[in-house]
């Protein structure tokens, strides 16, 4: 962290991604949180690409604020009581608990961590090049075991979701009503 | 685990995108298909058979103009008709071969618009629309040369028509008679094997010949769905015995078929017009009439073959100048009762589709 | 005279009288052939002048540029970024810092794209009416100014002055946002598009994926347009829209990855230049991909075929339907400037981008792409024009059946022949490759059309048959019979 321009983007970007983490708590419509919880993914990607990571804040763009989010907005709409109030939970307690306990980890591990040793001469001359092919090769080589598996669970969870949304009973009584009306209804269309 | 969704009501207001007229539905949707429907006609009334009580048989004419505002030639033509069976009046051979080639022509320009209206409704953002206006407006403009109007047109009289085409009517209407059948090709061929046109219509709406002679359908959908079936040949007005054309048939029943059928009778329009044209003789174009028709006291239907089915008007005169009752059947209304059962469960772009291919004018519907 | 000619004309001759108004009309119209042939004759000949000086100047320049003597020195016109970098190198010797020569170069690159983007919207719009209107044969906008080219300024005009709607009910801040929400993608994902050799404004290394980052972005934005109306039928289109554009994400990225396999590089500069290297379109070795980044973007931006968003008009409104003013001007603003980028990223990747097989030397390289954007985009409204809409289970089983499995095979293929071609050093290969894939293309889309079952039964498509007796349900049962 040595020029100017740096400091001023950290902390323009950590303002914004906590803030809006905290907006994600506080605000009581559902569909403000979500917004919020996009606002702190895009600050999230601005705090990557600050640390030279361009590949990894371009895929947090991707998958976060262009397909998880779109997630949460269709599993909002599809709730019944999505437009409650976002601040009558019953998760209150347990929840802070989890955070305190989560930021007593966190806390401890930065202050912990010999930042001064990494920093410094290591950290500020390595080049980032080409991130994507070390990222890659990385993948492939040595965390191979682990991206197949994340790949078998992400074919299983479209599998999951099919099959969940299948309705057999739906499909059997058209079939039934095919094989009766002869010509029966016109063929899906797909 | 499915997700069901509870029936929400769309109301497709009486300002269509879509260039239907003034017409109202009500949709009960659930998610995507329709699961109830109501129509609610009634916006462009304009109590015409109440006026036309006040009215004489000639002064009744503009009146058929504006009920059927897309087929204002075959709306004069049926009122005329009805009134000379009712008061016996001759009509000249000459007024007959003119009422022939103006119904024809205002047959070629009403299909022109259904068929369009009917692929801007698949989405075609009115390309093939504006092609078929080419002819639309050439017809259009021939209207306006020969009696004024291009739309509300007020041509037919009873006992003939109202005036000589002028001169430059004729090398006109060959010129346009010449290049139509090309350009009819023209449209086929830009359509009939369009996959997306094809994926959109085939199988949509079907109707069977059952249903349709059970629901009192005419016209076009009729014939699309099978049942040969028209007027021009089964109760020959004019001089329709005389000529020589064919009906076209469909096979399914389906929007595709509809569209076909009229693109066929168009062509077939085209022919005997041609016929028209190479037999009309000479001679008057109207036999006179006292200015107030008396005719017998009694009652008639006539009806012709409009460009959206049958056509009829029911007159009863008690002896008087003015009907003592004057109703119009209009194909439109009576077409449209089967929309309901063709559109439940059906997804709601082929709910518009199918009401596209019915063909309807609101202002028939609602006179 | 017979009853019918014997063969009607094709195309009559002029009539003598032009029978019609609206014959006479159409052919006394004013058109720029008609101006341009009727002109007098000194102006004819001061035009051919002008021509010929034209001709002679830019073959002075292309002399000049053989020579060698502008390669390089910030007065080469080919090449912007040149003059950039010197401007930058100066900055720099100033002593004032890195700062002020970045920001300085940053703000020239913004205000140069900003302004360029804005100004091919004005005239985007006049084009895309008249080129409509001409596949309509109709005349677009012709009243406002010299051949309707005050059009767009008298839009802008007009919609800025409308009044402001907000529904009642409506989510105050989530209503203002859509708009703007939706230009800012529209506006960023210019950024790495290449114009020149040194002339692109965010160069960066993972640029493909920045594009489709950015891009998935606007799909939020229509969202919460759809969300923040408070209208029913407006958050319907709005899902149905955002489900269409994830649907048809995926093939969009996955034919990109096809185009990473190949050139090895994710920066948009590297897959121009490997295209230049090999003298060889992308869009030539992988028709496939093209075609599925083509058709697929026509769904991401909303247009014709895949309008379902704004063109369920037919029934409900879409989106924004509640939008008036200047809102809705923004968003179909971006909806054509949507399609001039799809145009640059297509050109860019798959049309080999400034470059012209060596063309690029002599006149000035963002003048080739911008011919290639026009050419793309004339191929949008061309499709605009042509075809009808399809229904929206018609577009979303098309994209998951058709176009993924497909898609993924040929990445498949891809990436077998990229190994290849990187391992093996023979001087034909790449036709060969070309050669392979136009054939696979056609064996894997018949067979995969075929499995999916789109394959229209021709013999379904009938004409009706034709009668000249009438009669009723017995004659339909009949004629039915007979026929089939």
């Amino acid at each position: 962290m040595e020029s100017i321009g740096i400091i001023v983007a950290f902390w323009a970007l950590a303002v914004t991604t906590v803030g809006a983490a905290l907006g994600v708590l506080v605000s009581r419509n559902l569909l403000h949180a979500i917004f919020f919880l996009i606002t702190s993914f895009l600050g999230m990607a601005g705090l990557f690409i600050t640390l030279s990571a361009d590949f990894i804040a371009a895929a947090q763009v991707l998958i976060y604020a262009g397909a998880i989010s779109v997630l949460l907005v269709f599993a909002m709409m599809l709730t019944p009581l999505a437009s409650r109030d976002n601040a009558n939970s019953l998760y209150l307690a347990p929840g802070a608990l989890a955070g305190l306990g989560l930021a007593a980890i966190v806390g401890f591990v930065a202050v912990d961590t010999p930042w001064a040793e990494l920093a410094g001469s290591t950290l500020a001359e390595r080049s980032f090049p080409d991130t994507v092919r070390t990222i890659g090769a990385q993948l492939i080589g040595r965390y191979v075991l682990a991206f197949e598996l994340a790949s078998v669970l992400l074919l299983f969870a479209l599998i999951g979701a099919v099959v969940l949304v299948h309705d057999r009973a739906a499909e059997r009584g058209a079939a039934a009503a095919a094989e009766e009306a002869g010509t029966g209804p016109r063929e899906e269309a797909t | 685990m499915t997700t069901s969704s509870e029936p929400y009501v769309l109301n497709i207001g009486p300002q269509h995108p879509s260039t239907h007229g003034v017409f109202r539905l009500r949709v009960a949707m659930d998610g995507e298909t329709i699961v109830d429907m109501d129509m609610i006609v009634g916006y462009l009334h304009r109590s015409m058979e109440k006026l036309a009580e006040e009215r004489t048989y000639t002064q009744n004419i503009p009146f058929t103009d504006r009920a059927d505002y897309l087929a204002a030639m075959s709306g004069n033509l049926g009122l005329c008709l009805a009134v000379e069976r009712l008061a016996g009046v001759e009509v000249p051979e000459r007024a007959d071969y003119l009422r022939v080639i103006f119904a024809e022509l205002q047959r070629i320009a009403s299909h022109a618009m259904a068929n369009g209206t009917l692929v801007s409704d698949a989405g075609a953002w009115q390309t093939p629309l504006l092609y078929m206006f080419r002819e639309r407006e050439k017809i259009l403009d021939l209207f306006e040369m020969t009696c004024g109007a291009r739309l509300t047109t007020n041509y037919m009289r009873i006992g003939g028509v109202a005036f000589e085409p002028p001169p430059e009517f004729w090398p006109a209407l060959r010129e346009l008679v010449d290049e139509l059948p090309d350009r009819i090709d023209e449209y086929a061929e830009l359509l009939t094997d369009n996959e997306i046109f094809l994926a959109r219509t085939r199988g949509v709406g079907v109707i069977s010949a059952e249903d349709a002679i059970n629901g009192s359908l005419t016209g076009p959908a009729l014939r699309g769905s099978g049942v040969p079936w028209d007027l021009r040949k089964a109760e020959p007005y004019a001089v329709y015995d005389r000529l020589d054309f064919e009906i076209p048939v469909g096979r399914r029943g389906d929007v595709y078929d509809r569209f076909m059928v009229r693109l066929e009778e168009t062509k077939q329009s085209t022919r005997l017009i041609r016929q028209a044209m190479a037999e009309i003789p000479e001679g008057p174009h109207k036999t006179q009439i006292p200015l107030a028709l008396r005719p017998e006291p009694g009652e008639v239907y006539g009806r012709v073959e409009s460009p959206r089915g049958e056509l009829g008007y029911y007159l009863v005169s008690d002896g008087s100048p003015a009907p003592y009752r004057f109703h119009i059947r209009a194909p439109s209304l009576i077409n449209l009762s089967l929309l309901r059962a063709l559109a439940i469960g059906s997804p709601l772009p082929d709910a518009v589709v199918t009401l596209g291919s019915i063909d309807i004018v609101v202002g028939e519907i609602d006179r | 005279m017979t009853t019918a000619p014997a063969s009607p004309p094709r195309r009559p001759e002029a009539p003598p009288a032009l029978a019609t108004p609206m014959a006479r009309q159409i052919r006394e119209a004013p058109t720029l052939r008609g101006m341009l042939t009727r002109a007098p004759a000194p102006v004819k000949v001061a035009g051919a002048l002008a021509g010929l000086l034209f001709f002679a100047a830019n073959a002075a320049i292309g002399y000049l540029v053989i020579d060698g003597r502008l390669d390089g020195h910030w007065y080469d016109f080919r090449d912007l970024g040149v003059a950039v970098g010197e401007l930058r190198v100066w900055l720099d010797d100033r002593g004032l810092g890195p700062w002020l020569s970045y920001w300085v170069t940053a703000l020239i690159g913004a205000v140069g794209i900003l302004s360029f983007v804005g100004g091919v919207l004005l005239i985007g719009t006049w084009i895309e009416r008249r080129l409509l209107a001409k596949f309509q044969i109709r005349r677009g906008p012709n009243r406002v100014g010299p051949f309707g080219l005050l059009q767009p300024l008298a839009d802008a005009i007009k919609l800025v002055q409308k009044e402001v709607l907000i529904p009642r009910g409506a989510d105050r801040i989530l209503f203002y946002l859509p708009p703007v929400l939706v230009f800012i993608p529209a506006m960023l994902a210019w950024g790495p598009v290449p114009w020149a050799p040194t002339m692109s404004y965010l160069d960066i290394n993972v640029g493909l994926v920045y594009v489709i980052a950015i891009s998935s972005l606007s799909v939020l934005a229509i969202f919460i347009a759809g969300w923040s109306s408070n209208n029913h039928y407006a958050l319907l289109g709005a899902m149905r829209t955002v489900a269409m554009m994830i649907s048809y994400e995926i093939p969009v990225s996955i034919s990109l990855l096809s185009v990473a396999l190949f050139t090895g590089s994710l920066k948009l500069s590297a897959i121009v230049g490997w295209q230049s290297d090999h003298t060889m379109w992308l869009g030539l070795i992988m028709p496939f991909a093209l075609f599925t980044f083509f058709f697929s973007s026509t769904a991401e931006i909303n247009r014709t075929p895949n309008d379902i968003a704004e063109a369920e008009s037919e029934i409900v409104a879409g989106f924004h339907t509640e939008y008036s003013g200047m809102k809705a001007g923004l968003f179909l603003a971006v909806e054509l400037g949507n399609a001039l980028l799809i145009g640059a990223l297509a050109a860019t990747f798959f049309l080999g981008g400034y470059t012209f097989f060596g063309l690029e030397q002599w006149i000035p390289p963002y003048l080739i792409l911008a011919v290639k954007i026009s050419a793309v985009y004339f191929l949008f409204v061309w499709l605009r024009g042509t075809l009808p809409r399809f229904r929206l289970d018609q577009l979303m089983g098309y994209a998951w059946k058709f176009l993924i499995p497909l898609s993924i095979a040929f990445m498949g293929v891809s990436a077998v022949e990229a190994s290849i071609l990187a391992r093996v050093d023979l001087p034909g290969l790449l036709l060969i490759v070309l050669v392979v894939n136009a054939a696979l293309t056609v064996v894997f889309v018949r067979l995969w059309a075929r499995v999916v079952g789109y394959e229209a039964p021709r013999d379904e498509v009938t004409m009706p048959a034709l009668t000249t007796s009438v009669g009723g349900l017995r004659a339909a049962q009949r004629l039915r019979g007979g026929a089939s």
